[in-house]
């Protein structure tokens, strides 16, 4: 249990790695495709059919798809196996994690109308990787520091998975 | 034995803790699961805007019965046959899409006003099976074209005849009502125009996105039209994209003359304005050619527009703010008094984290509530119903109603001051609220839903429901309804 704990965090902490290359990617694409004269307005952002107009809106859509639906996902089932996992304070570090996902979908999907939030969601996805990282690297087998008494440390071990 | 009790008190713990997570989530998860197959007009719940509801909510005469007189002669008769394909833009570039008759645009169907139209169309190859909507024409129901709620899906090899009168003059455009959001982004679509019998039809300007190429009438770049000097000449410009898109002209004085295909009475000339022309909405530009003989330029979006006349003509850029229709033109008495409303709707839109048929993310709400869960809106014939669309969803929704034509009251608390504004598809921007007004004349089961076609096949879509009609159509199902 502890050992999916910790593959939860690390995998959160490597989507935001995921989602911050992604729309990098996306913007890089965007740039080059108006510099080739393209020109992204309202009628293409919106346009459903046929082919993108340029290869890095994949990096818009891999954002989309992550940032709605496999990242809260990964949030859910971290602070479902917080309670399993027997990490002390995992829970409370799996509830940090969750809140600031929360957070930063909510940010993701207001920046639209108040684009300062997107200097924000930008902010938080940094606290959110930290958050992640620690909450993983905490939970590391064998780290003394994580279980206070040696009664703990005996449940611990045995059941580690 | 007392870590042991503690062991398994922490584990019960854990599972009730689970289960206060998880059980939200599949519930909702699985509550919002759609059926295979299910009725447009028993989805949702009643909503009966403070009038009395007479008889039952989707029992009744079948909307296959609102017709156009079946005895009598075509005056306009074309055949469209819808195939599935390359469409090839007027620079040769090829793009997977749909064409009608082989091209996309679809050709330009033009009928005097009094004509019995008859499109039949044919489904040659299109897999997910295709139908026509006239957006913008308040035809008969059984006429207006969307799978799953007033006909079936045309399967490949099948056809359906279309066969409605055309009463109001104006521009429209037809396109696909069955798997839209893919249908008509992949071209499969067209003009129609509606003169009174003694008018110059003008110049159609269809602006269509192609895959990332933005075209007018399938021309990447301008669409050249020849004009002399001097020449008043129509321009009736076509929005079919999903998002709006700013209209202005260049080295030329202009008139908004037309709004969704109603005139606008008492039109002015309109300086540093650009008109905005939301997504399924039209705008007709009156534009006065120069005398000295040069061009002028109407803008269409950014890259696109309408050459008129020819010559050097310096594009210039999109005036900094829009015409406002609600306070443009000339004021009028409308025909049907706004107080005295019969049916005050609601359509308030937002939007809110959950799942949509299971998928999860952040779907619209329209009062509250997202897809299918959404209020059917029932009118009686001959109500006047008024609708406060209000939006705070964060984006712009192009709220198309179907079958009839609202005129705005207000937006945000500021009356209509100008030419009675009549319109069919609304731009309503994050923030705005519209109290607009319609007379229900035209029975039977009506979309009223997103334009932005991806919004709507995400859910932002209700009806408006007359009393006393039904439908024997569903969405899913053997036929493959999928009206969005």
């Amino acid at each position: 249990m502890r050992k999916v704990y910790r593959v939860l965090a690390y995998l959160v902490a490597a989507e935001v790695v995921v989602q911050a290359a992604a729309i990098a990617w996306a913007v890089a694409g965007l740039g080059h495709w108006v510099h080739g004269g393209g020109v992204f307005d309202a009628s293409v952002m919106e346009d459903t059919g046929g082919p993108l107009p340029f290869p890095e809106v994949t990096g818009i859509i891999v954002h989309g798809i992550n940032g709605s639906a496999i990242v809260p996902g990964l949030a859910v089932l971290l602070l479902v196996f917080s309670f399993f996992a027997k990490v002390r304070g995992g829970t409370k570090w799996a509830v940090a994690v969750f809140v600031l996902v929360a957070v930063q979908a909510q940010l993701g999907f207001a920046a639209g109308d108040l684009p300062a939030l997107g200097a924000l969601h930008g902010i938080n996805a940094l606290l959110l990787f930290s958050a992640a990282l620690w909450t993983a690297v905490r939970a590391s087998a064998g780290r003394s520091s994580v279980v206070a008494t040696p009664e703990a440390a005996e449940q611990s071990v045995s059941t580690a998975v | 034995m007392a870590s042991s009790r503690a062991g398994r008190l922490r584990l019960v713990v854990a599972c009730v803790a689970t289960a206060v997570i998880l059980g939200p989530i599949l519930w909702f998860w699985r509550a919002s699961l759609l059926p295979d197959t299910y009725d447009a007009t028993r989805m949702g719940y009643p909503d009966t805007g403070g009038g009395l509801v007479h008889g039952g909510h989707g029992r009744g005469k079948d909307v296959s019965t609102f017709l156009a007189d079946p005895s009598r002669p075509a005056d306009v008769s074309i055949t469209l046959t819808a195939r599935r394909g390359s469409v090839r833009l007027a620079s040769g570039r090829l793009l997977d899409g749909y064409t009608l008759n082989g091209t996309s645009p679809g050709p330009t169907i033009r009928a005097v006003v009094g004509q019995l139209v008859e499109v039949t169309l044919v489904n040659e190859s299109v897999p997910d099976g295709v139908t026509l909507h006239w957006h913008g024409v308040d035809v008969p129901n059984a006429q207006d074209g969307v799978a799953g709620v007033t006909q079936d899906a045309v399967r490949v090899g099948r056809s359906y005849v279309y066969r409605f009168v055309a009463e109001d003059a104006g521009t429209y455009w037809y396109h696909s009502h069955q798997v839209s959001h893919d249908q008509v982004a992949g071209g499969l679509l067209g003009a129609l125009v509606i003169t009174p019998a003694s008018t110059v039809d003008g110049v159609v300007a269809l602006a269509h996105t192609y895959g990332g190429f933005r075209t007018v009438n399938g021309t990447e770049g301008d669409f050249a039209v020849p004009a002399a000097p001097g020449d008043v000449v129509r321009v009736r410009i076509v929005n079919t994209d999903n998002g709006p898109v700013p209209v202005w002209v260049a080295g030329a004085q202009y008139r908004l003359v037309a709004i969704d295909g109603t005139d606008v009475r008492g039109p002015t000339d309109v300086s540093n304005r650009y008109v905005l022309v939301t997504a399924g909405g039209r705008a007709d530009l009156s534009v006065t050619m120069p005398a000295g003989g040069s061009a002028a330029r109407v803008h269409i979006g950014g890259p696109t527009g309408v050459l008129l006349g020819s010559g050097p003509i310096d594009p210039i850029a999109r005036p900094s703010s829009a015409l406002d229709p609600l306070a443009y033109g000339t004021p009028a008495a409308l025909p049907f008094d706004p107080a005295a409303a019969d049916r005050v709707f609601r359509y308030d839109i937002g939007r809110r984290p959950g799942f949509l048929d299971g998928r999860p993310g952040m779907w619209w709400t329209v009062n509250g509530h997202t897809y299918p869960d959404l209020p059917m809106f029932m009118v009686a014939a001959g109500d006047v119903v008024r609708m406060r669309i209000s939006n705070h969803s964060g984006q712009v929704h192009p709220m198309h109603l179907h079958g009839h034509h609202m005129v705005v009251l207000s937006r945000d608390g500021v009356a209509a001051s100008g030419s009675p504004w009549w319109t069919d598809s609304l731009n309503v921007a994050d923030g705005d609220a519209y109290d607009v007004a319609f007379v229900a004349d035209n029975p039977g089961v009506w979309m009223d839903h997103c334009h932005n076609l991806k919004h709507a096949a995400e859910g932002l879509v209700v009806h408006l429901m007359y009393e006393g009609v039904s439908t024997s159509y569903t969405i899913g199902g053997a036929a493959g309804n999928e009206p969005e």
